[in-house]
């Protein structure tokens, strides 16, 4: 094993090596940074081009790609309230908020640091469950995949908390009910696609995430004028207090990357889950919760090391048994193919020097990706500054490209502008959009694991505490309903002891 | 008829018979796009880019081959894609049988008819093999069929892994078989069978040969005597031959009606590819599984599909609930 290390690492430190990697880099960057692009698309995109590289060639530059997108995309999440990709999502909630007050060097310096060393804690994570990844892929069967959804389906009814719980149930209800638009893999027939074609795959998370993030807020903002950032100054050396915070705060980091590493594991859930995960327990155990949504730098920590964290995550099932954990492993396997490697479970014994190149290349990309945004940030920040009349329809034209350039369907660009409209009366009237991507994301999976799970038991549904496993998600999930209100009963019956 | 007009007739004249001319001469004479049904990374995409630069050294005139991406509604849209496109041969496409072929039986609607279709030739064809746990009793087919309430895995409804399944299953008299649909792809449901969600399964050879090889999984028969798997037997050396016409194919089609002309040109360009030593040498690289067929034959190969589906259809209704 240490052999292929030392082969990895060769591999990886000459001219070339470093020439492609910071080339991933740079293009998973931009590609994470421009909404509605992102990871896979630019992976696929360079998937016919890899086809005359060498194998490692291939993959440190995609590699490079994979560490550098979520970061990217945390600088338009921060800088314009849209997330570059689908993970970023929850930084925006405390991001953009810091941007409003002048801090937005802060906020990427902590995003930076945050992607850079959740990132590194995820590959970590990933080596010492290597032994024993089998047995964790394998724990996780069609209940247990029905027990996750619902728990990150009541992690955000959890933290809607307040005023907005209703709401945010009811918009979650509505991203149920368009995860089950399509094609029905259980049983068979189309639903609700009112005989159009484009329907048949379902409500695609991408153009989705586009128009109600990315078109949604440009309309906001064009309707409001002005500037994205409040104040006239802005403090140029935001970047270094921002890595400190987060060196600071190093149990939000722990736990975000942890959090982050484990929900990246699971193959169909991914990033978004991940961070918003992150997010949600990070202002649960916060003592001023109410803070956050409002430019708490915590609320930038917590997903951005999850969302980089999950990378390494998503190697586990890879690598167990060819089984991708996130859609860009998917299209980096099909690159793998492409080059005669066949992904299954003997990939890691036949070509351990190959899957350490990946590592590397990954770990090397969330620090190089971090040091070149750093090194921009102060050109970065003045996208803040610019006006709201040339800033709107830029955003809105790379947008509405961005969502053909997927699949170059036009039903994609039609859902992402249908989305933006629905997206904008959400924000004027105050209706959370995040529950109804997360719904949008896991209905699908919960829907097929339960039909499985209940095939699997003939129709006995004990299967949902059949395992360790499951019996520990299903008290998660009893604990994310039950705490919110533990505070107010803790508080309660304080009260009561001190009244007497 | 004065000058002006027998000039104007004789310029038409002319230039239609110059037109007619050049319909035949210099196919082809711009790019041709080779239409992939699925997204990329998977065994089509794979194909389709081995393929197309040495149908590029094959072809007539310097014309590039451009794979294009055209995924939705399960390979459906870039079916449909090739078979609307105009029969001037600048459109084709690679075909899964008998993925786009089950839909039809199935009585859905489609988009296109795979007896229209013009067929250029075959490009691989993979047998499946019956797979159960290596830790389980089972070790024949004899064993098989003594299972009661057996649990077959396989992915989405519709799918030629569950049609293989319910025909397999009808074909062993499994009368109360059950069918787990609805793992994402062939790796989700070997891993569910190593798990244990299931009993059986049935998968193409050559996407869980690795399982095989790890020793997780354990193979019982296939459709066909395989060089991957020499000591395992065929359905029809165990006396159940008809079990043997079960296989998945990728044919290259184009729209139908295409002139014989071009199709000629095509057809040629396929075959010297599928002989060219350099492209068996990628396809050795790629692990594909080659077992070319000319136009003709592949077409024969489709109504044969064609009527062993339709034979099972009463056995391909939905699994039960």
């Amino acid at each position: 094993m240490l052999d292929s290390l030392l082969t990895a690492m060769g591999i990886l430190f000459t001219f070339s090596g470093v020439i492609y990697l910071i080339l991933g880099v740079l293009i998973g960057l931009v590609f994470g940074a421009i909404p509605g692009l992102g990871g896979t698309t630019a992976i696929a995109l360079l998937l016919p081009l890899t086809f005359g590289l060498e194998p490692w060639e291939a993959i440190t530059m995609i590699g490079g790609v994979m560490g550098a997108t979520t970061f990217g995309g945390s600088i338009t999440a921060i800088l314009l309230n849209t997330p570059g990709v689908a993970p970023n999502a929850a930084t925006c909630f405390d991001g953009y908020p810091m941007a409003r007050q002048g801090k937005a060097g802060i906020a990427i310096g902590a995003a930076a640091a945050a992607s850079t060393l959740g990132g590194i804690i995820g590959v970590v994570v990933l080596v010492i469950t290597l032994p024993i990844a089998r047995n964790v892929v394998l724990m996780f069967g069609p209940p247990e995949f029905f027990l996750l959804a619902l728990l990150g389906l009541t992690a955000i009814a959890a933290s809607t908390g307040g005023d907005t719980l209703v709401r945010g149930l009811i918009t979650a209800g509505f991203g149920l009910l368009m995860s089950f638009v399509g094609y029905d893999d259980v049983s068979g027939g189309t639903r609700f696609t009112m005989g159009i074609d484009y329907l048949w795959d379902g409500v695609q998370l991408v153009p989705a995430l586009i128009g109600l993030f990315a078109i949604a807020e440009m309309l906001n903002l064009s309707v409001k004028g002005g500037k994205v950032a409040n104040v006239e100054a802005l403090p140029i050396n935001g970047v270094g207090e921002g890595i400190l915070s987060v060196l600071r705060n190093y149990p939000t980091l722990l736990r975000g990357s942890v959090i982050g590493t484990i929900v990246g594991a699971i193959p169909g859930v991914g990033g978004t889950v991940a961070a918003f995960l992150a997010y949600s327990v990070a202002r649960q155990v916060s003592k001023e919760p109410e803070s956050f949504g409002k430019g708490n730098v915590i609320g930038v920590i917590a997903p951005e090391s999850a969302n980089n964290a999950k990378d390494g995550g998503s190697l586990i099932p890879t690598l167990a048994f060819g089984i991708p954990g996130s859609a860009e492993m998917a299209i980096f396997l099909g690159v793998l193919v492409l080059h005669g490697l066949t992904p299954g479970p003997m990939l890691l014994l036949r070509h351990e020097a190959t899957i350490f190149s990946l590592i590397l290349a990954l770990l090397a990309s969330c620090i190089v990706a971090s040091l070149i945004g750093i090194a921009m940030t102060r050109f970065l920040t003045r996208i803040t500054l610019v006006n709201v009349y040339i800033l709107v329809p830029a955003v809105i034209s790379v947008a509405l490209v961005g969502a053909y350039a997927l699949h170059a369907s036009l039903g994609d660009v039609v859902m992402a502008a249908l989305f933006g409209v629905i997206g904008y009366f959400m924000i004027r009237f105050g209706w959370p959009r995040i529950s109804l991507v997360i719904a949008l994301v896991l209905g699908g999976l919960a829907e097929r694991s339960y039909h499985q799970a209940m095939t699997i038991s003939k129709g006995d549904p004990t299967v949902f505490l059949s395992r360790t496993v499951s019996v520990v998600l299903v008290i998660l999930i009893l604990a994310a309903l039950i705490a919110p209100y533990a505070k107010t009963i803790l508080s309660w019956t304080r009260r009561g002891a001190t009244a007497r | 008829m004065t000058l002006k007009s027998l000039c104007a007739s004789a310029v038409l004249a002319v230039s239609m018979i110059a037109a007619s001319g050049s319909a035949n001469a210099a196919f082809p004479e711009k790019d041709i796009q080779f239409i992939i049904p699925y997204g990329p990374g998977g065994g089509f995409d794979r194909a389709v880019r081995a393929i197309a630069p040495f149908l590029e050294k094959h072809l007539p005139n310097k014309v590039n081959v451009l794979p294009v991406n055209t995924p939705g509604a399960g390979g459906r849209r870039g079916a449909a894609t090739v078979y609307r496109a105009a029969p001037d041969g600048y459109t084709i496409g690679i075909f899964n049988m008998p993925g786009f072929l089950l839909p039809a039986i199935l009585g859905e609607e489609t988009g296109y008819d795979l007896r229209k279709v013009t067929w250029l030739g075959r490009v691989e064809a993979n047998d499946y093999v019956l797979l159960v746990n290596s830790k389980s009793d089972i070790k024949s087919l004899d064993d098989v069929k003594a299972v009661k309430n057996a649990t077959f895995l396989s992915t989405a409804w519709g799918s030629t892994v569950l049609a293989a399944s319910q025909i397999v299953a009808d074909a062993l008299g499994l009368k109360d078989a059950t069918f787990v649909t609805g793992y994402p792809s062939t790796s989700d449901y070997q891993v569910g069978l190593v798990r244990g969600d299931g009993l059986l399964a049935v998968a193409p050879i050559e996407s869980v040969y690795e399982f095989i090889e790890s020793g997780d999984l354990r193979p019982i028969a296939s459709t066909g005597k395989n060089e991957l798997l020499p000591n395992v037997p065929a359905f029809s050396e165990l006396n159940y031959p008809a079990l043997d016409s079960l296989n998945l194919e990728r044919l290259v089609g184009a729209p139908p009606a295409l002139p014989d002309d071009v199709k000629a040109v095509l057809e040629d360009a396929l075959a010297k590819t599928l002989a060219d030593p350099e492209f068996l040498a990628a396809a050795q690289e790629a692990k594909m599984v080659l077992r070319p067929l000319p136009g003709v034959e592949a077409g024969a190969r489709v109504t044969a599909s064609i009527d062993v589906y339709d034979h099972y259809k009463p056995v391909l209704g939905k699994p039960a609930e």
